[in-house]
């Protein structure tokens, strides 16, 4: 859908990004609602077809020395190059090889763009972005860099969709995030962003941070919503005062989906509660920095887009299934989740 | 410059040993029926870190290069028929999750990591940085088939952990990490892995701008 501006004009339009398209892209499949790139078809390349939108994107990076000693990079993915791995696996061509671990995939990237050797790779699956920015800020405040550079990408290929497919989330059902209806479905689609962080004031600023691992099931969360409270209600003290409104997860499953929105709904009553991914897709580990674009882009544009796709009744009365007009807002949560029960949540300040 | 003292080190080197030996000879460390699934490397790291009492406030760093090796041979081998179970375990940070999820152990902050050349020194730097007066550094690789085979997965299996703490009361020793403006450096899993296994100190630029200094008393 383009970058953030114009991705974020088009979710306050209501638009949909997913399209149903076969699960194993040329190798058919049952067909489920998938957001590619416009022309990738999951048949990696060698280079792979998503590098020159990497490059674009990249292109919008403010100039400074990136990967020098004082400005580190911090790389997150869930994927990585993983879809020329599964290339290579069916077509044992050589080539895909180069971009086949993270290591080889970020070494490649980091050649193409310039960057140093200060890069760090983080992969925490969906949460994985969100991990970045919390150690980049970490780095920052113990005065090892002057500015961080964190860099996401996800790049959807039949590993990836054929594993969720698996998993039965995946399905012939475009998702619906938050919307009480009889059967979850999620849908996936490619994500890249970047975000570069500073000691000084900005025009945004990060003002909390938390993360918690549940550790009581791969695919599962506690049934009480007690890694959500966890994670969450330390953010409700930081936020006090501040008038919010909250990008969750929302990926479009129907017990993670009701445990998130009734969390948010206790502890901000007053904070109404949008997911972008009925219209994207899930981004995958990039979609808190993705999600996070698209955040500043809606605070620019003084419109925040609904939960495209979503419709009453919804589990909570907060979820927003229409855009609204956020100049009364001064603050914004995001929260991602992940296998494992992994939570994240950055609280964002503005004046 | 950041310090930290060394207060306890793990290490699981278990050379060619297969993942059902490793399975058989670990089984007693993890509840009935949990090591059915569990990959080598999250078998040796159930080993490393079952007596190291992470806390809730504990930082957990997690370092490897190829982590699920096999699982994600496996999971490829599945197509088109995608296996469930081994894709959520062929994803990083599965390892760690297998151990902490057989335990029902919560984790506030955990950071995973991958890379090569730096990973090392990037996790240190994670674990120093972490915010938490205890952090839990742990890695390790599994050795691979035919990803091996093709250069894209680890011929070694090993895994470690250590407990990094402010305390210096009782320490093994000290992790330094001083910052600086060089423009390279490294220290990969293996190599620092190596430092452990020897008790070897070490001063040495290990990644832009960072030079670490381990010394054991």
């Amino acid at each position: 859908m383009g970058q953030a501006a114009a991705t974020c004009a088009t979710l306050q339009a209501g638009t949909r990004a997913l399209e149903f398209r076969p699960v194993l892209g040329p190798d058919g499949g049952d067909r489920v609602p998938l957001a590619p790139l416009p022309g990738r078809d999951l048949a990696e390349t060698a280079p792979p077809d998503w590098l020159p939108a990497i490059e674009a994107l990249a292109a919008e990076i403010p100039p400074a020395p990136w990967g020098a000693a004082r400005h580190p990079v911090f790389v997150t993915s869930s994927n990585f190059g993983v879809g020329n791995l599964y290339a290579f696996r069916r077509t044992r061509e050589p080539a895909h090889l180069v971009q086949a671990t993270p290591s080889a995939s970020v070494e490649f990237l980091r050649r193409r763009l310039g960057w140093g050797a200060n890069v760090s790779l983080l992969s925490h699956a969906c949460v994985s972005a969100h991990i970045g920015l919390l150690l980049a800020t970490r780095v920052l405040a113990a005065g090892l860099a002057e500015r961080a550079l964190v860099f996401t990408f996800d790049f959807i290929s039949p590993f990836v969709t054929g594993g969720f497919h698996a998993l039965k989330i995946l399905n012939g059902e475009m998702p619906a995030p938050y919307s009480a209806r009889a059967a979850g479905s999620i849908g996936l689609g490619d994500g890249a962003a970047f975000a570069v962080l500073g000691r000084g004031p900005g025009e945004f600023q990060i003002s909390g941070q938390q993360i918690h691992n549940e550790m009581h099931h791969f695919t599962a969360n506690q049934a009480d919503g007690a890694g959500f409270r966890a994670c969450l209600a330390p953010l409700a003290s930081a936020a006090a005062g501040r008038r919010l409104w909250i990008k969750g997860h929302g990926t479009g499953t129907l017990e993670a989906g009701r445990l998130e929105a009734e969390t948010l709904a206790r502890l901000f009553p007053a904070a109404p509660l949008v997911s972008w991914k009925g219209s994207l897709g899930h981004t995958l580990g990039s979609c808190g920095l993705v999600e996070l674009a698209l955040a500043l882009a809606a605070i620019k544009s003084g419109r925040t887009p609904g939960s495209v796709g979503s419709t009453a009744p919804c589990f909570t009365d907060t979820v927003a299934t229409e855009s609204f007009a956020n100049a009364g807002f001064d603050g914004v949560l995001l929260a991602s989740n992940a296998f494992g029960g992994a939570h994240a949540a950055l609280l964002l300040s503005h004046d | 410059m950041i310090e930290r003292h060394l207060h306890a080190v793990r290490l699981e080197h278990p050379g060619h040993e297969e993942p059902e030996a490793t399975r058989a000879r670990l089984r007693e460390l993890f509840p009935r029926g949990a090591t059915r699934r569990m990959t080598q490397l999250g078998l040796l790291l159930g080993s490393v870190l079952r007596d190291l009492n992470l806390g809730a406030d504990d930082a957990l760093v997690y370092a490897s290069t190829y982590a699920e090796s096999r699982a994600i041979e496996e999971y490829l081998d599945s197509f088109p028929a995608a296996s469930p179970t081994l894709f959520q375990t062929s994803i990083h940070p599965s390892a760690v999750q297998q151990v902490l999820i057989a335990r029902q152990q919560p984790v506030g902050r955990f950071f995973p990591l991958t890379g090569d050349r730096q990973l090392a020194a990037h996790a240190l730097q994670a674990a120093l940085t972490a915010g938490s007066p205890r952090a839990i550094l742990c890695g390790g690789e599994e050795r691979g088939t035919w990803l091996t085979d093709c250069g894209v997965a680890s011929a070694e299996t090993f895994a470690f952990a250590v407990v990094l703490a402010a305390d210096p009361a009782g320490a093994l020793g000290t992790v330094r990490l001083i910052p600086g403006d060089e423009a390279d450096g490294a220290l990969a899993l293996p190599e620092f892995f190596a430092l452990l296994q020897e008790r070897r100190s070490l001063r040495q630029v290990i990644a832009p701008g960072l030079t670490l200094a381990l010394s054991w008393h």
